[in-house]
């Protein structure tokens, strides 16, 4: 039998070092590895280089707290509830470095690394001032070029190798495959393209149990250094077929992040002060309250 | 039966889609424009999500794209690369429905940021994500925007999701394979594009608005030819189905 590559959050996070370019799980409030974003904000991760198509709760809270450098991203939000206010404040002062692009470029920089190639064309972003910006923040990565073949312009990109990918999952074993239930936007591809990669899991099963359905295998254990089981770890985003999004908790953030020092009391109170996951979900209420959004097995939310 | 602007723009956008068309909508009135036209003349149409969700058919409202309510009874759960990598980027949708900021006489849309009002710098906003992808791929896009001075505007400050570029041939000279925008869908009119200039062009105004009043709201100098057609309005069952159907809490209907 393979070793267990079960491990605690905090063993997870330490995998993540200074600087490392990090790509993360969730779109807007969806699918976040939030405790996993807690985690490294506990241990002070510091300098890291983000990537994700749709930036959400995760990537804020890490902008926030000071842990980093740059962004490379689509867009982000978390939807209804509001702006991602720490991520588009620290761009507004240039206190952090951004790479703009489109979704689907980030996900085909993704591809490319995932594949192993150098780069990937793609027919986005052409003529826009995506491109006339990232020709000017990172050159090294955008290079228009004529199709050899046929002559047609393409613009390509370089491709992504980020240090570590985190995946939020609602199941998976001790060998890290993998099921990721709902859309996977670009999870697969960003798993694929990094190189170390990261599972938290709702819940932990027997490979046996796997085996029965592998085709519900999104995340190949292969591809996989660590595995977390935690519940809740995506609170207070969703997490379909297992919670809906805490829409109270949500608007509390929000309402927080509207200004750094709101922020940092937010930070203080929720993830500094609670010490752990345990903490946290006690400090939202509790499993108790928690259990009020378990989702409906016929809708999934 | 007496309609809001909403309402009215519903229709407008639904009647540009098409049975049979494979489409990509943004949250809001897209999202209502495409409800509506499959219960009444698209029953066939097809709605894509980029996160990787074909067909839904929801029955509440969600708050975004990323909500599960929006995903509920889909075809098919894909991803980024499944949905706006091999139906989008391989040229197959026919038509994407989107939200901007700031639109130009060439359609050229930014959904990135605008200047701060009341302080110095920029407000960043969520970002176009796939917007982009869209604006360029897709057959024939449709832009709605708030008819104001400052959205319909000489120059955007940012080209997030390229129309016409600088009119002509522009578009297809950057490389673009999408055909561009169709429709402008405001809350006083529709334009369309002047074929060979690719300018915007008056297709309708909407009922009760003055020259005027178009005019004092848009941001660059608007011919506005004389007979230029009202906007249909909303007909009885349109209304009712928007009311009892599509948006029975009237969360995107009242007002615009």
């Amino acid at each position: 039998m393979a070793e267990s590559k079960v491990r605690t959050i905090e063993e997870a996070a330490a995998l993540v070092r200074d600087g490392d370019h990090l790509a993360l799980s969730g779109f807007a409030c969806a699918r976040n590895a939030t405790a996993f974003s807690h985690a490294l904000i506990r241990r002070g991760a510091r300098e890291l280089v983000l990537s994700q198509c749709v930036l959400g709760l995760d990537a804020d809270l890490l902008v926030g707290a000071g842990a980093v450098r740059r962004v490379i991203y689509g867009g982000g939000s978390l939807d209804r509830f509001g702006q991602l206010q720490r991520v588009n404040e620290a761009i507004e002062q240039g206190s952090i470095e951004f790479e703009y692009l489109s979704s689907l470029a980030v996900a085909f920089r993704y591809l490319a690394g995932a594949l192993g190639l150098p780069f990937m064309p793609i027919k986005s972003m052409l003529g826009s001032d995506l491109l006339a910006r990232q020709r000017e923040i990172a050159p090294e990565t955008v290079r228009e070029l004529d199709d050899p073949f046929t002559g047609e312009r393409l613009l390509l990109l370089r491709a992504l190798e980020p240090d570590v990918a985190v995946v939020q999952a609602q199941v998976a074993d001790g060998e890290g495959n993998a099921r990721v239930f709902g859309p996977r936007w670009e999870n697969s591809e960003a798993a694929g393209a990094a190189k170390r990669v990261i599972v938290v899991c709702e819940e932990l099963v027997p490979t046996e149990t796997l085996r029965e359905m592998p085709e519900l295998t999104v995340i190949p254990g292969i591809r996989v250094d660590a595995v977390v089981p935690l519940r809740w770890g995506a609170h207070p985003t969703s997490l379909y077929r297992r919670y809906d999004h805490d829409a109270e908790h949500l608007r509390l953030y929000v309402a927080k992040d509207r200004t750094q020092r709101g922020f940092d009391e937010y930070l203080r109170e929720y993830v500094l002060d609670t010490g752990t996951h345990e903490g946290y979900l006690a400090s939202v209420g509790g499993v108790e309250r928690l259990a009020g959004l378990t989702a409906d097995p016929v809708k999934g939310y | 039966m007496a309609h809001s602007t909403s309402e009215l723009m519903v229709c407008a956008g639904a009647r540009e889609l098409r049975d049979g068309m494979l489409a990509v909508v943004g949250l809001g009135i897209p999202q209502v424009a495409a409800a509506l036209a499959a219960l009444t003349h698209a029953p066939g149409l097809r709605v894509l999500n980029e996160i990787g969700v074909v067909d839904p058919r929801p029955v509440e409202f969600g708050v975004g794209n990323a909500d599960p309510r929006h995903w509920y009874r889909a075809q098919a759960f894909s991803s980024f690369v499944g949905i706006m990598g091999t139906v989008l980027h391989r040229g197959l949708v026919d038509i994407g429905f989107l939200g901007a900021l700031e639109v130009d006489p060439y359609g050229n849309a930014n959904a990135t940021e605008v200047r701060a009002e009341g302080r110095r710098g920029i407000r960043r906003f969520g970002g176009g994500g796939g917007a982009n992808d869209v604006a360029s791929l897709a057959k024939r896009t449709i832009i709605i925007v708030r008819h104001e001075p400052r959205r319909l505007v000489e120059k955007v400050r940012h080209i997030t999701n390229p129309g016409f570029l600088s009119g002509g041939r522009s578009r297809e000279a950057a490389g673009l394979r999408g055909g561009g925008p169709l429709r402008v869908l405001t809350d006083k009119c529709v334009f369309g594009f002047e074929e060979t200039t690719r300018r915007l062009r008056l297709v309708s105004i909407h009922p009760g608005v003055t020259d005027g009043e178009l005019r004092a709201a848009t941001g660059f100098d608007l011919r506005i030819p004389a007979g230029t057609p009202r906007t249909p309005a909303p007909t009885e069952r349109e209304l009712q189905l928007i009311r009892s159907v599509v948006d029975p809490e009237r969360r995107y209907t009242t007002a615009f």
